[in-house]
């Protein structure tokens, strides 16, 4: 899976220095130019209303689930399913109804629409909230490095590239099994350790190209005259990290925001996927994993998640290409 | 230029140190006594037990255990299992399976070429991937181009594995295009080898090129407009050799600089390329291990890992330096 | 005997492991699960005498041939369980145990299957394997067996007595081998002291070499020697560094037909002709293939695609694993003339724990709220084929199975209402269950939901407890885990009620999941165990029957039943009652 923000980091046509004080005097700030340019693409504006329609989806799980009648878990072996534990009612086998929607699971013959939209709620759940402390952290920790320069700088840096050169899979892996072992004798609390344990894993190992990114753009932002200005009348060194500084970076915390939450959810069905992610709740790539037997038999089952992985990472990815080309003036398409 | 190679070897080495710490800390923290995985409680008694903990240093504080089990890693040692049962561990000494209390390095050597078969041939994308670029850029602004463009946008925008699982669902097992995936020894049966894997190889690059295309693309576009290619041209070099000696030279190295970083990405793009075409390399062993709970071999490959990682970096740094002259200035 | 280990836990497999649990039953009180998919349910009597029976007379190799068999080709072998040790003192498991013992190591005894036995049904007997013939004193405490000469290891040399002595004393060596099955340590004289070989030295007593006569001297009587002695671990083993148990497990010498060619442990076993056996030898087995391929650890839906294709190799390959429901949907409407149906001697019971539930009318309640059809859908079984219901615990096929009913509920209702009601008589409602479940395999954890519901219906607190597969067994072998049920399948090691009742419902049984304790059925068990041979069966039938009337430890949830696959090309393929899987020795390919 892709990690978070190493494409942009490297990208050979964003060169985000260039951003802040290109066209200012037009008397608009930067962020709003790139707003008007996004408002005009078709691209980002179509992508921007899948994401939305999505993160509806997720927020009303729980309303649109009542609403059509079914609910999680809910199913009835016995009596839902065939012999060969096949479901008796719903697609694709039994033609369309309001009371499964989008069928049932073989075996448990849970209901899989209500699955589907708390798969969207747990996805868009884990991204947002990662997104929210990888940028953190790696905001903090850039901010930090390049500006103080230093011994500081130099031990940010080296924790950086060991974490750039630890296998973030691979770690994953090593997780399941710990968690299991701490919160093993408590389901609600499992649930919740390995919740916050994958946010924990993809937090922790996405900051590093922000933290960077940060870090260089401070670097070349603190020998600017206006830096120096504030720095030589004595303005608090905090003030001029949050009033001066900070501002100017807007442009690559948004590029590397809106590339991040694809890269989460991709990342979180992809561990559920591969069995070392979310259990104790719904989420996308569990479902494909136990669809993947069902894919000639009863293809739904796969196809739904796929398909909504699928049109909300390119969603998101298509999202962020744009922003990204919003707010960078020398992007050519 | 030795000045430069060095300063980067020690920070490289440093941070497979700092690595191996903390993977020694997760072993540690571990959720499983390892005397309890090597002898379990229905089976073994709890004096036993206590003497496979001892005899295993596990009594000892964390700091001694890990200087032992380092130097382990350079001058291999022998792990004890109380009287009666010991294992030799050449180095470099991994630790030992709990399943079947061998070694860990050599067996995850000898899944080694499996991986490092799949990676050989996702090594195409990258050729494939600078041609496409390279042609996209000469072709700059024509339907091609854009074409090139928008279908990067949209398979890099789709998560790999969706992609390789449904390649495998539909491709093998219900078409039957391509052969059944797995991995047949290239010393065996080199025809087999490639039959076996052809389909991996081809959803890694169809996936991966299009980001290589993407980024030669623009950054061959970038040299394309640089003054020395402008020069060349203008004394009347011709087209094609402008392309090939002054400005691949340029477009190149960014490539690699992404190679180098993507390498991790590569690692775990085969995890789950060994996963779905069922391909036992070192990533599918790594996955069976937690299953197992045989935490040394996922220790193990995690480390084995991030010294991946380092060496490509480091490697890629050093070609960069000779490609570029400006960075070993810096 | 352990059902065949777990290997990869990311399959859509309805592996179930010996740790397995699960189950089956109906919510609504209807149709017996066997009526579903009769075309393949398997044959389930009362009784019988599968793989129970003895004949010492078929001790003149060569092995009758299989009607239509055919030499030459190589089979493959497909399994998503992993393997475990192959060495023959250490090998415990289902898979390891038939692999071994039809295609490579020879034991003293070896069952082979006959199509005639069990009345025509067709079944397994055993028979002489290394030694031509046995005979016991008639307390069962002395074993004589004559070993055959003629026999060779792969490497040519000749087997002795004294191998098959050093074999049975490598057996006794539980620090060496804490896998393997612990009867030498039980039965054999000083079994509690000696340890073997590799920790006590080679001084030992109770095994003893006169010519090609050998002697095992028992602690107490031990009727069942004979089913013991088919086991690999009661073979011969060379003494010295030849068997080293480093790397005795990664080459251990054939004397069978076929010996190890290239090994990757737990990954591929490729076992080729072994030109020292000699079929002269050997009553039982045959050398129809050339080759068996085996591949471990491969993903289920693969393996079921490939079996359900046939096409190229597909046709010649096996596998000893179970069809998920929807493979075996599709073989049955498209071949089920490919499709091996088959029983296995192993049981499942959700065990109160008889310390902490001390009251029958809460363990009778749990045997009304369990919701065995569910649960045994939920967690992939098919009902009726994989799954089998009853309540005895003695499994269909071991001789002197008693049907009873206890409940009344056919080993496969749920009644919520009657749990409830025998709660309330209990005065426990809200009693809570607390119970171990392994976490990662999404069937299992399917099944778990379902018992969770069901139990909380039947005014149960329910409280699983999610382990890890690596943890999962010696959290539930731990008396003091906090836990007060505990789910476990059993497989018996032969086919009579001396392999289950004193592991599992004796006090300190080796396998007591229930921590199940009565003076009274210790003595019942002690009784049977000296009484003579032919009355034992009915006794232990009786015995079944006398426990859960009396004391009712908790509910059987079922049996596990076989439902397997072969390509077109294959012959010979059964499956094997006495470890639910294919019959190796008897496989070969047509044209």
């Amino acid at each position: 899976m892709a990690m978070p923000l190493q494409e942009m980091v490297t990208s050979p046509d964003t060169d985000p220095i260039e951003t802040p004080d290109a066209k200012q005097v037009a008397g608009r700030s930067p962020t709003q130019i790139a707003l008007e340019r996004l408002r005009h693409d078709k691209v980002a504006v179509v992508s921007a209303a899948i994401v939305v329609l999505f993160v509806a989806l997720a927020i009303l799980a729980p309303v649109i689930t009542s609403l059509v009648g079914v609910e999680l878990n809910a199913g009835d072996p016995s009596e839902d399913t065939d012999a060969f534990n096949f479901p008796v009612i719903g697609p694709p086998d039994n033609g369309f109804t309001w009371e499964a929607p989008l069928g049932l699971e073989p075996g448990t013959g849970d209901d899989l629409l209500a699955e589907w939209l708390y798969g969207a709620r747990t996805s868009l759940e884990v991204a947002s909230i990662s997104t929210l402390l990888s940028t953190i952290i790696g905001v903090a920790l850039g901010l930090v490095a390049g500006f103080s320069r230093g011994w500081l700088d130099r031990v940010i840096s080296f924790v950086i590239d060991v974490f750039l050169s630890f296998p973030f899979l691979l770690g994953a892996l090593a997780m399941a099994p710990i968690l299991l072992n701490r919160f093993g004798g408590d389901p609600e609390a499992l649930d919740k350790a390995q919740f916050f344990g994958i946010i924990f894993i993809l937090t922790f190992f996405s900051w590093m190209g922000l933290a960077r990114l940060i870090r260089g753009e401070v670097l070349s932002l603190r020998e600017r005259e206006f830096v120096q200005a504030a720095r030589v009348i004595g303005v608090p060194t905090r003030t001029v990290l949050f009033k001066e500084l900070l501002p100017n970076l807007i442009a690559p915390i948004v590029v590397s925001i809106s590339l991040s939450v694809p890269a989460f959810v991709t990342a979180e069905a992809g561990l559920a996927y591969l069995g070392i992610g979310l259990t104790g709740r719904p989420s996308w790539g569990q479902t494909i994993n136990q669809a993947s037997g069902y894919f000639d038999e009863y293809a739904l089952y796969l196809w739904a998640p796929v398909i909504g992985i699928m049109l909300l990472v390119i969603a998101l990815n298509l999202l962020g290409d744009s922003v990204r080309d919003a707010f960078d003036p020398k992007t050519r398409r | 230029m030795i000045g430069y190679i060095l300063r980067r070897l020690v920070s490289a080495v440093l941070v497979v140190i700092a690595t191996s710490m903390i993977v020694f800390l997760l072993f540690t923290l571990g959720p499983s006594d390892p005397a309890q995985r090597l002898c379990s409680a229905d089976r073994c008694t709890e004096e036993r037990r206590a003497l496979i903990h001892q005899s295993l240093g596990l009594d000892k504080p964390v700091v001694e255990q890990y200087l032992t089990w380092a130097k382990g890693v350079f001058v291999g040692r022998d792990v004890s299992y109380g009287p009666g049962f010991s294992v030799d561990c050449p180095a470099p000494c991994l630790g030992i399976s709990y399943i079947n209390k061998e070694p860990v390095f050599p067996t995850l050597m000898e899944r080694f070429p499996a991986t490092i078969s799949i990676a050989l041939g996702g090594f195409m994308y990258l050729i494939v991937g600078v041609i496409i670029g390279v042609l996209a850029a000469r072709r700059r602004g024509t339907s091609t181009d854009r074409g090139l463009v928008a279908s990067t946008l949209i398979i890099s925008a789709i998560p790999y594995y969706l992609v390789a699982l449904l390649a495998y669902l539909y491709l093998v097992l219900k078409w039957g295009i391509f052969s059944e995936t797995s991995y047949v020894p290239l010393t065996e049966d080199p025809i087999g080898w490639a039959g076996a894997l052809a389909l991996p190889w081809l959803v890694l690059t169809v996936y991966f090129c299009v980001t290589y295309a993407r980024f030669s693309r623009g950054s061959m576009i970038e040299s394309l407009s640089e003054d020395y290619v402008r020069t060349a041209r203008a004394m009347g070099v011709s087209e094609s050799k402008v392309v090939a000696k002054h400005a691949l030279r340029a477009a190149v190295v960014p490539v690699i600089t992404i190679f180098g970083i993507d390498f991790a990405t590569l690692l775990a793009g085969t995890v789950f390329t060994e996963a779905i075409f069922g391909i036992n390399g070192i990533g599918r062993t790594a996955l069976a291990s937690i299953t197992q709970g045989d935490l040394p071999i996922i220790s193990a490959t995690v480390l084995i890992g991030s010294v991946f990682i380092v060496i490509a970096n480091l490697l890629v740094d050093i070609i960069y330096s000779f490609l570029d002259p400006r960075v070993r200035l810096s | 005997m352990r059902w065949k280990k777990l290997g990869i836990a990311a399959t859509t497999a309805a592996m179930l492991s010996i740790t397995a649990c699960g189950g089956g039953g109906e919510e609504n009180t209807g149709t017996d699960g066997n009526d579903t998919a009769d075309n393949a349910s398997p044959t389930f009597e009362e009784g019988g005498d599968a793989g129970g029976a003895i004949d010492m007379t078929r001790s003149k190799g060569p092995a009758p041939e299989v009607e239509g068999a055919q030499q030459g080709g190589t089979v493959t072998f497909l399994a998503t369980s992993g393997l475990t040790t192959m060495d023959p003192t250490e090998a415990y498991y289902t898979n390891t145990l038939a692999i071994l013992s039809q295609l490579v190591t020879r034991s003293l005894t070896q069952y082979v299957y006959d199509p005639e036995a069990n009345n025509g049904e067709g079944g397994s007997v055993l028979i002489p394997d290394i030694a031509e013939k046995w005979e016991s004193n008639p307390e069962y405490t002395k074993w004589t067996f004559t070993i055959r000469d003629g026999v060779r290891y792969e490497t040519g040399d000749e087997v002795t007595c004294d191998d098959v002595a050093y074999g049975i004393k490598r057996s006794m060596d539980r620090d060496t081998f804490p896998g393997g099955a612990a009867y030498s340590n039980e039965y054999f004289k000083g079994g509690d002291k000696y340890s073997g070989p590799y920790t006590d030295g080679q001084e030992y007593d109770g095994v003893k070499c006169n010519g090609n006569e050998l002697t095992i001297l028992m602690e107490r009587p031990f009727p069942d020697m004979p089913y013991w002695a088919a086991f690999p671990a009661i073979g011969p083993i060379p003494e010295g560094d030849a068997s080293n148990p480093a790397t005795y497990k990664n080459h251990p010498l054939a004397t069978g037909p076929y010996m190890f060619g290239k090994y990757e442990p737990g990954i591929s076993l490729q076992l080729v002709r072994n030109p020292e056996w000699d079929p002269a030898t050997d009553p039982g087995r045959h050398q129809y293939v050339d080759e068996w391929d085996m591949k471990f650890t491969e993903d289920q839906s693969k393996l079921e695609q490939t079996l359900l294709s046939d096409s190229g190799e597909a046709q010649t390959t096996v596998t000893d694993e179970s069809l998920s429901p929807s493979a075996f949907r599709t073989a049955t409407q498209d071949s089920p003339e490919r499709i091996d149906t088959g029983t296995t001697p192993c049981t499942y019971m959700f065990a109160p724990d008889y310390r902490k539930i001390t009251d029958i009318n809460i363990r009778k309640a749990i045997g009304w709220a369990y919701p065995y059809e569910d649960a045994a859908k939920a967690s992939g079984s098919i009902v009726g084929v994989t799954r089998q219901f009853g309540t005895t615990l003695l499994p269909p096929g071991i001789p002197g199975r008693l049907q009873y009913d206890v409940l009344g509920n056919e080993g496969s209702q749920t009644d919520p209402e009657k749990a409830k009601a025998l709660l309330e008589e209990a005065g426990a409602v809200g009693y809570e269950i607390k119970w171990p479940y392994i976490k990662g395999d999404e069937l299992q954890e399917a099944g778990k939901d379902e018992i969770v519901s069901a139990l909380e219906e039947a005014g149960f607190k329910a409280s699983p407890v999610a382990v890890g597969v690596n943890q999962y067994s010696d959290f539930r072998a731990d008396p003091n885990s906090p836990i007060n049920v505990r789910a476990f399948g059993w497989c018996s090691d032969w086919p009579s009620g001396g392999s289950w009742f004193p592991p599992l419902l004796k006090s300190g049984g080796s396998n007591n999941y229930a921590f199940f304790e009565e003076k009274d059925v210790d003595n019942r068990i002690n009784k049977i165990l000296e009484m003579p041979v032919k009355d034992q069966p009915a006794a232990w039938g009786e015995l079944d029957k006398y426990i859960f009337e009396t004391y009712y430890p908790g509910p059987v949830y079922g049996y596990l039943g076989v439902a397997t696959m072969h390509g077109s090309k294959i012959g010979g393929m059964k499956v094997s009652e006495v470890f639910g899987e294919p019959t190796l020795a008897d496989i070969y390919i047509t044209e």
